[in-house]
């Protein structure tokens, strides 16, 4: 009792706390929406006044689920609800544990007509036949042997209800500590990595560094397949993770279809093509034969008649919007020359006719009499890994659990107890129904009124 | 597109029982009640049938997945789920005074899906990111929720309409507190159910069970406010008035989700 006089633990086990709480929640949640977050939050900053700004900073307006003010009320939600939680316990470990069945004050007064039978068996067969009924749907029939020649039955259900509502604040508590654990002991980076490629270390999220991986991926494989509206259909890594020289895990990553390794957990985030691809190009003498070779940037090659060296200068996936291009230097005794070989030169030259005697450098026979084509220039792909780990995530899974269980017993389950007391009353026997419960009345009374119908009907029956 | 016409059918069916609801109320005549709810479980009927047919669609296109995917089909399920509701409401208190504040709310989702021309009806594949059972799951559970909420909306408008003597028919105070409450209850729990599977979803496409977008932040506040509410019912028994003021705040969710 002096527990409930310490004005400090009253303020806790009050609800009110808990749904200002939860109102303040509320309100800050929607200043979280209005004010652009985070990154979001510079080009807002640029469109107000500096005052304004810097207050807005100082209040932290611009990470609101990461400010202070928001950890402080979590703090007092957690505080809050294990208050409350320890305040209401010994009551319910009473009523779940305690002598609940007995029969309670006043239980069997100001019963409706409806609820109080009269027959003219004796009180012994009587209680015989009401064990059975009641049994049907209740558990745990106790009988109490009474004075006067009264004799009470007892049944109940739902007496785990009785936990829901902590199940619901355990939740709530497990949901914040794994969100902290999250916070404090998670991390999250990205990684590009080529076909064919390796990386150990990741790029962490915020610019807060790199980190290094408890493991080294390779990317055997990107592969990108699109519906036919040209919507994208699959995006698959063919990753490999390795470990001191051995493999530990090989197998295809696919949105949707994360990878889960050694407690960091892996996701395909984005994809692109390197712009270091090989270039397949061919050339001709005058629109003679072709000859095809594959080249590399910074490579060279020579011209069969010894009369120059091809050097690649640059490979464009896509240049001014013209489609692939490389642009290649001829070394040659009477100096060197650069030009743009471009692999859609036909359809260039559609568009816009004349133009590679307009723009010599878009000119794929400038250096005579060789004629270069560009076939095409290989995609090589590189995959965008997401790569984080948060060890809170297990506790958030078993907060959900718990949350789900605890809603449901709190929300669509009771503790309703019936008692049947069978008396003597002068010449007859008299059996009255009570029936209490914690919550829901509704389903309670629907109970006793079918608890009733079958008594009717077996007293009916017995008479006859 | 044998769907769209099963769900014009559905959409014209629920206007004929909104039709009936209200010759019911107008002559008095049970006749009408009757008339009006097995129009009602038609339109159903037709609604379902649909909604199959689109799935079997999908399938014949060669994309596959349940009628979920894109706005014009989770507007549709919002409809079904009512309509679903309602019917068990319906059936389960016998009483049909209901049936005037939901069918509308069905019958203008239904038209507004099908007349929006922003609303395409195409059947769509899924690019990667969609392409996920628990997205399906939420979807279901975040739109049974509306719809629970819905229902109980319509009987906060009927609550404070329920003095008014053109209204007459509309069952005392008590029984639609305890409706409004046990369609609040339903419907938040169908809305955690429903973050819960949306962050399981977000978990294994994005990244992260729960990133503040502000989608994930007004379901949330959605969920505070009946929290607050919950509570509040438990320590003040607070009805009546301030309870029917619940039926109006699903209203953020939705609009959230409608920005999208």
């Amino acid at each position: 009792m002096t527990k409930q006089k310490n004005p400090c633990w009253s303020f806790f086990t009050s609800v009110y706390l808990t749904i200002t709480l939860l109102a303040l929640m509320v309100i800050l949640s929607i200043v979280g929406t209005l004010i652009p977050q985070q990154d979001a939050a510079r080009g807002f900053i640029q469109g107000i006044s500096p005052g304004l700004a810097s207050f807005l900073q100082t209040m932290q307006a611009f990470d609101v689920f990461h400010s202070v003010w928001f950890f402080l009320l979590m703090l007092l939600l957690c505080l809050n609800l294990i208050v409350c939680s320890l305040n209401r316990w010994p009551l319910t470990w009473k009523q779940f544990r305690g002598a609940p069945l007995a029969e309670e004050k006043g239980l069997f007064r100001g019963l409706t007509p409806e609820r109080i039978f009269m027959c003219d068996e004796d009180v012994e067969t009587m209680t015989g036949r009401m064990e059975v009924l009641l049994s049907r749907k209740y558990r745990k029939i106790i009988v109490n042997c009474e004075k006067e020649d009264a004799i009470i039955i007892c049944g109940e259900r739902g007496r785990y209800s009785r936990f829901a509502v902590y199940a619901v604040h355990v939740s709530l508590l497990l949901l914040i500590m794994g969100a902290f654990t999250g916070a404090f002991w998670g991390w999250e980076g990205y990684v590009n990595i080529g076909e064919g490629e390796t990386a150990d270390a990741i790029d962490l999220k915020g610019a807060e560094g790199t980190k290094k991986l408890p493991f080294t991926i390779r990317c055997d494989k990107f592969l990108v397949a699109f519906h036919e509206n040209g919507a994208p259909k699959t995006f698959r890594s063919d990753l490999t993770f390795l470990q001191d020289g051995k493999t530990l895990f090989q197998g295809p990553l696919l949105m949707n279809h994360t990878i889960s390794l050694e407690g960091v957990r892996v996701y395909q985030a984005s994809y692109g093509s390197s712009p270091d691809g090989r270039a397949s190009l061919a050339f001709s003498r005058g629109g003679g034969e072709e000859k095809i070779i594959k080249v590399g940037p910074g490579e060279s090659f020579a011209l069969p008649e010894k009369n120059g060296t091809v050097q690649i200068a640059r490979i464009e996936e896509d240049l001014m919007k013209m489609g692939p291009a490389v642009k290649i230097i001829v070394h040659s005794g009477e100096g060197d020359v650069s030009c743009w070989v471009f692999q859609h030169i036909d359809k260039i030259r559609e568009m816009s006719p004349g133009v590679t005697e307009q723009i010599p450098m878009f000119n794929p026979a400038l250096f005579k009499p060789y004629i270069f084509v560009l076939k095409g220039i290989e995609e090589r792909h590189y995959t965008g890994l997401q790569i984080s780990s948060d060890p809170g995530a297990p506790l958030v899974a078993a907060a959900a659990v718990f949350m789900m269980m605890g809603l449901m017993g709190t929300f669509f389950a009771s503790h309703r107890r019936i008692w049947i007391k069978i008396e003597r009353a002068g010449e007859k026997t008299k059996i009255s129904v009570a029936a209490r419960t914690n919550k829901h009345r509704v389903v309670l009374d629907r109970e006793v009124r079918q608890l009733t119908e079958r008594i009717k009907i077996s007293l009916e029956a017995g008479s006859t | 597109m044998t769907n769209t016409m099963l769900l014009s059918w559905a959409t014209f069916l629920y206007f004929g029982a909104f039709v009936f609801y209200l010759f019911r109320l107008v002559f008095r005549k049970e006749f009408w009640g009757q008339g009006a709810f097995y129009t009602v479980i038609g339109g159903l009927g037709a609604h379902t049938l649909s909604m199959l047919l689109r799935w079997k669609e999908s399938y014949a296109l060669g994309f596959g997945h349940a009628p979920l995917s894109n706005f014009y089909e989770s507007l549709i399920f919002f409809a079904w789920a009512l309509i679903l509701l309602y019917v068990i409401v319906e059936w389960r208190i016998k009483d049909r005074s209901l049936g005037v504040f939901v069918l509308p709310a069905a019958f203008l989702l239904l038209a507004f899906a099908s007349l929006t021309p922003s609303i395409s009806n195409r059947i769509q594949a899924l690019v990667p990111a969609l392409q996920s059972n628990w997205l399906t799951s939420h979807v279901v559970a975040c739109f049974l929720g509306y719809a629970a909420f819905t229902v109980a909306f319509a009987i906060g408008i009927m609550y404070f309409l329920r003095n008014i003597p053109l209204f007459g028919f509309i069952p005392e105070g008590e029984t639609l507190n305890e409706l409004l409450y046990q369609h609040a209850v339903l419907g938040f729990v169908f809305l955690t159910l429903g973050i819960m599977t949306g962050s399981v979803w977000a978990h294994y496409a994005w990244g992260s069970y729960w990133s503040w977008d502000p989608k994930e932040t007004w379901s949330l506040i959605t969920w505070l406010i009946y929290a607050v509410m919950l509570h509040a019912r438990y320590v003040r028994g607070w009805k009546g008035d301030r309870m029917a003021v619940l039926g109006v705040n699903y209203l953020p969710g939705l609009h959230s989700y409608l920005q999208s």
